[in-house]
């Protein structure tokens, strides 16, 4: 059985219809990385494995427990399961960051303060931010937040976790040591991932299998090997980055020449 | 033409239910997740501080000007009739029964239910309610809850203030520049009241305590729409609730002299 088993999902908003029977399977320790191009769906499946929306068909069963039909607090338990990473990372901005990062282990666990203070420490070792427990959120650059978010979501030490797009709007170089935290973690860790990217670098770095969201419907979900040589127009098109092909709905603006430099 | 009148009013009633089913949802929530665990002291007397602490200077201020004012009025008035030995008694029945539970609510809407809206607004759409969703916490029982808790203890409490503060609003202007005796006024000022009026100014603020909490945080939730919806968000908790102190300040009223 899968560990995260996406059926048929459809969802739509209006008359915009944002998935439509999507089909994903996890397994246990699996990452997945879910490419696709903007509103296409990629958040909105995120949100609807963590509960946060509701499908109109179809359905998320998380280790076989069908998450829309779960009470609030059977669902609040397999919350306690799952660590979600948000794109702009979400943190309490009224809290400093140690708060933030202790913020479900004093919700959920019955344990002491020294207990606390060790698994900040330590979640916050593990994403390289040692050391700024005590800044506010409003104090720190983007980098710096998601990977406070990324201590956040691991703090209860879950078995799922869920990036929604991490590297978006962040320097090359930030982009790449957000890659190697999120592979620390995953080897550390042992956890299963789902990875919403549009950096393709770090998405075959990360990626046991790579999924294609292309207008709400799942048009690949294969081993990064695969992905690359899949013939699909679409795929390839997305691989190259080039605004030529069925990518878009609308035509791409015309491709100017560079002016010549004049000698 | 007729189809279309008839058509706007339904789409119209349809959307006002639905508002108005959504608030008693979660007010509904609030009232059942008041018990549940676990129990966020730090979190609650936070709220204590914003909303009772911070707001006692606007409360003391705006109690001592319209007392003053409302004794300059009574004074005058009643002077036309030779009867300026009534203006202490009635500031004192205003006070009490309506000036310093309204004027109060009136305040606090103003400060702590806007606030409450702006911060829960800004938490919306940064995502932050939906990072305590994910982290298993429910966010009417860790937001709502300690605000309302805050808003029926204080409301009441600083209402208490107002009607003290007010009755040296109109000691300054019916003893100080009217020239009536201390010691008359001090009688005078509690002569038509009983216990119960008290009582009843208490109740009123208990329910302006709510409507204000209740209002803001709802207002706060359902914000949409980035910048623009945050700004909105206070304001239309600050007219709602207003109103609905307003209104329920009449029903309240006939229910209760009864």
């Amino acid at each position: 059985m899968a560990l995260i088993d996406v059926v048929n999902l459809s969802k739509a908003f209006g008359p915009k219809v944002v998935l439509s029977n999507v089909n994903l399977q996890v397994q246990e320790g699996e990452s997945l990385v879910v490419l696709g191009g903007s509103g296409t769906g990629k958040t909105v499946l995120l949100r609807n494995i963590m509960g946060l929306l509701t499908p109109d068909s179809g359905h998320v069963a998380i280790e076989g427990k069908i998450i829309a039909q779960l009470k609030r607090d059977e669902l609040f338990k397999v919350r306690q399961s799952i660590g979600m990473c948000f794109q702009m990372a979400a943190l309490f901005d009224s809290m400093t960051v140690f708060e933030n990062v202790a913020f479900g282990l004093r919700r959920h666990l019955d344990i002491t303060e020294d207990e606390i203070q060790a698994r900040v420490d330590e979640c916050l070792s593990l994403v390289g931010m040692k050391g700024t427990d005590k800044l506010k959120p409003a104090e720190l650059s983007g980098g710096m937040k998601r990977r406070v978010g990324f201590a956040r979501a691991i703090a209860l030490k879950p078995k799922i976790l869920l990036f929604d797009e991490p590297t978006t709007g962040l320097d090359p170089v930030m982009t790449d040591v957000i890659g190697r935290v999120i592979l620390d973690l995953k080897h550390e860790l042992g956890v299963t991932t789902i990875t919403i990217t549009h950096d393709l670098k770090s998405a075959f770095e990360i990626a046991d299998r790579i999924a294609l969201l292309f207008r709400g419907e799942c048009l690949a979900c294969e081993p990064p090997a695969d992905f690359k040589v899949n013939p699909h127009p679409v795929i390839q098109q997305f691989l190259r980055g080039d605004a030529e092909g069925p990518f878009l709905q609308d035509p791409p603006p015309p491709k100017r020449k560079p002016k010549e430099v004049q000698s | 033409m007729v189809l279309t009148f008839i058509d706007k009013t339904g789409a119209t009633v349809l959307a006002a239910l639905d508002t108005a089913g959504d608030f008693a949802t979660l007010a509904g929530r609030t009232f059942a997740a008041i018990f549940k665990r676990p129990f966020d002291g730090k979190n609650l007397m936070n709220q204590f501080q914003a909303v009772g602490v911070h707001s006692l200077p606007v409360v003391i201020l705006t109690s001592v000007a319209v007392s003053m004012v409302f004794a300059v009025q009574l004074a005058f008035g009643f002077r036309q009739f030779q009867a300026e030995g009534l203006a202490a008694q009635v500031e004192g029945l205003a006070i009490v029964r309506e000036l310093g539970p309204v004027i109060t609510g009136l305040m606090l809407s103003g400060r702590i239910g806007s606030a409450m809206a702006a911060e829960l607004g800004t938490m919306q759409v940064t995502e932050q309610i939906d990072a305590l969703e994910c982290l298993a916490t429910d966010p009417i029982h860790y937001l709502f809850v300690p605000r309302f808790l805050a808003s029926i203890v204080v409301v009441p409490l600083l209402t208490v203030v107002s009607i003290y503060v007010g009755f040296w609003g109109g000691y300054l202007i019916l003893v100080g520049v009217e020239g009536q005796s201390a010691f008359v006024y001090s009688h005078e000022f509690y002569k038509l009241l009983a216990f119960r009026d008290l009582r009843i100014a208490l109740y009123k603020a208990l329910v302006f305590g709510m409507i204000i909490a209740l209002v803001g945080c709802w207002k706060g939730y359902r914000t949409q729409g980035g910048a623009e919806g945050v700004g909105n968000a206070p304001t239309s908790s600050v007219v709602t609730s207003s109103l609905w102190i307003l209104i329920s300040d009449f029903f309240l009223t006939k229910l209760l002299l009864v």
